[in-house]
């Protein structure tokens, strides 16, 4: 997790650092697991194709995962996600490297509160945008 | 509405109603860090009880993605499809459509879960909308879960979008 994030430090139009996750095929298992999803085409290279991919998927949660670690560890430990959305425009592939990426659309008040909305996104290694989504953060005041 | 469009009127007739029974469970930090392990977040709100404290939590949290899979019962291996999906276990929306796609989510968030919380979900039809894209007429199908504790408060809201055509 990365150091706190404060309101006042932050401004319309920042660029968020990226973050890169590259998904091994053990971790792919491993993710399986723990949300307990026996759908082959995460684990079956075979099936996989049966259903026509060249190989198996990473799984939309666990990308919905990694785009909520992102927006997390930027926020640090005293902020607070408040929203996150996505939309799964196509298939994320292991053993490649994937980068969530994201900037700042906006900074509010509400009730008392900073609220922060960011546009995020994640990448594949040729730059296509496989998964849009928005983000809002309530992050504290230095004060 | 035609009774040829994609959506059947029995279909319709169930927008605003429950697709499964409700469910509850209560979620352990255990299951919570398996999670996250997986996923390879190591926030230390998820792990350290001390850091959550310093947060100003009351113990470590659970993954905000982790709440739609904390709930799902154990199922036998006999309710598995040969596709490896497990049978489906509540209401069918039946659609006049040749396959589905997931389409993405949105999630609101509106207090912290904890590991340890007791929280029930409850799953309606939200929506059904008909539409017309370059590739021809689709339904954005749309499911709304709503997360609720012990308390009684409701936690977190998460819609669920679906592209049929």
């Amino acid at each position: 997790m990365t150091e706190q994030r404060y309101a006042e430090d932050v401004n319309v139009g920042d660029e968020m650092p990226a973050m890169v996750k590259n998904a091994s095929r053990a971790q792919l298992f491993l993710f399986s697991a723990a949300t307990n999803n026996p759908h082959r085409i995460h684990y079956d290279k075979d099936y996989a194709e049966v259903e026509g991919h060249p190989d198996v998927l990473v799984h939309g949660p666990l990308q919905g995962a990694w785009l909520s670690q992102f927006v997390t560890d930027w926020a640090g430990p005293l902020g607070r996600m408040t929203a996150l959305s996505w939309q799964n425009r196509a298939r994320a592939f292991p053993e490649r490297d994937l980068s969530f990426k994201g900037k700042v659309t906006g900074k509010r008040e509400d009730g008392g509160r900073v609220l922060v909305d960011l546009e995020v996104w994640e990448e594949d290694e040729a730059g296509n945008v496989l998964m849009p989504g928005q983000a809002t953060v309530a992050l504290p005041g230095r004060g | 509405m035609t009774t040829e469009g994609l959506v059947p009127e029995e279909t319709r007739a169930m927008i605003g109603e429950l697709l499964s029974e409700p469910l509850t469970g209560t979620i352990t930090a255990k299951e919570a860090q398996r999670f996250a392990l997986a996923a390879d977040d190591l926030n230390p709100l998820y792990f350290d009880e001390e850091a959550a404290k310093a947060a100003g939590y009351r113990t470590t949290l659970i993954p905000p993605i982790f709440l739609a899979w904390s709930l799902a019962p154990a199922r036998p291996v006999s309710e598995v499809r040969e596709d490896g999906l497990y049978k489906s276990a509540g209401r069918r929306v039946t659609l006049n459509v040749k396959r589905v796609m997931f389409g993405g989510e949105d999630w609101e968030y509106f207090e912290p879960v904890y590991a340890g919380d007791t929280i029930t979900s409850e799953t309606r039809l939200k929506a059904l909308d008909e539409k017309s894209g370059s590739s021809g007429p689709f339904v954005l199908q749309m499911t709304e879960t709503t997360y609720t504790n012990q308390d009684g408060t409701v936690v977190a809201k998460a819609v669920g979008r679906s592209i049929a055509r």
